[in-house]
């Protein structure tokens, strides 16, 4: 099972977890599954035309998902998928 | 070397601690004043300070230079030769990193929120901050808004600036490299992410 390490600005969605287990394929289908468990928190990361928003990254282990196949990177058991998104606060 | 910090509040404070006793000159740059919501985690300041300018108070504990004001890139006097970005406007970090790259400076991007936060660093030939993040968020969490919990920006701050010693000291491993702490309540150490550069940013044009 992969899990998705949920960034501290989107821990409203997941009641304060800061880790999700997952089960999808791809990342796709990762966030899928994680707005079906987290209702909302897909439309934080992802916009209306269902591309990552440009002020958040996303990674599978060490790997930007944009130098690989984007949102259809393989997700495997045991990958981590990181949600970074660009933070103001000083 | 001159070393420019962009904010005086919750990061700015232990970055400008951090580097006071270093071989630079500090200029601090912030157009706020001490509210007493802020003494939680701006441990640089006490009650007394209070209504005080936040950039001229700190540049006082720590023997640099304070300008009142915000920061802006053609102003030569807030350019130096490194920049550290302690601000808490996303606006002014996206300003700062193209500031950078285009005078081919090295820069440091720090920020915090609740209970985590992230510092980017920069330099000429690296990945920047819009290889990362490609445009100014249309809406981002402040501290002022979500909070930040008080010693996360001391755990924050204190990696900036030792991020902003190693390129105070021309080392430059870290260029292009993002270190993320999720959760500084259980994390004890960032979680280091380089990425590459992105094509088509802007900064493959500098």
């Amino acid at each position: 099972m992969a899990t998705v390490r949920v960034p501290t600005a989107l821990r409203t969605f997941t009641a304060g977890a800061s880790d999700v287990d997952v089960t999808g394929a791809t990342v796709r289908d990762v966030l899928a599954e994680l707005d079906g468990k987290h209702p909302g928190i897909a439309a934080k990361i992802l916009d209306g035309s269902g591309a990552v928003r440009p002020f958040i990254r996303i990674y599978v282990g060490p790997d930007d998902i944009g130098s690989l196949a984007g949102l259809d990177t393989p997700v495997a058991a045991r990958d981590e998928i990181s949600i970074i998104p660009a933070i103001a606060g000083g | 070397m001159r070393v420019v910090i962009v904010g005086a509040g919750g990061l700015g404070g232990p970055i400008a601690l951090a580097l006071a006793r270093a071989p630079v000159e500090l200029t601090i740059v912030d157009p706020d004043r001490v509210e007493l919501s802020n003494l939680h985690r701006q441990v640089q300041f006490s009650d007394a300070d209070v209504g005080a300018a936040k950039a001229t108070r700190l540049a006082a504990r720590v023997g640099g230079v304070g300008i009142v004001g915000r920061w802006t890139a053609p102003d030569q006097a807030l350019a130096g030769d490194l920049i550290v970005d302690a601000s808490d406007d996303p606006a002014t970090k996206f300003a700062i990193a193209d500031h950078a790259v285009a005078t081919r400076r090295p820069y440091v991007i720090a920020s915090a929120l609740r209970y985590g936060g992230n510092v980017m660093v920069g330099a000429p030939g690296a990945a920047c901050y819009r290889c990362l993040f490609e445009d100014v968020p249309d809406e981002v969490p402040s501290c002022a808004a979500a909070g930040v919990l008080g010693p996360v920006v001391g755990v924050i701050g204190g990696l900036a600036a030792a991020l902003a010693l190693r390129l105070v000291a021309n080392d430059r491993r870290d260029a292009g490299s993002i270190y993320v702490v999720d959760d500084a309540r259980v994390d004890h150490a960032p979680r280091v992410v380089r990425f590459a550069r992105r094509a088509g940013c802007t900064c493959r044009s500098s």
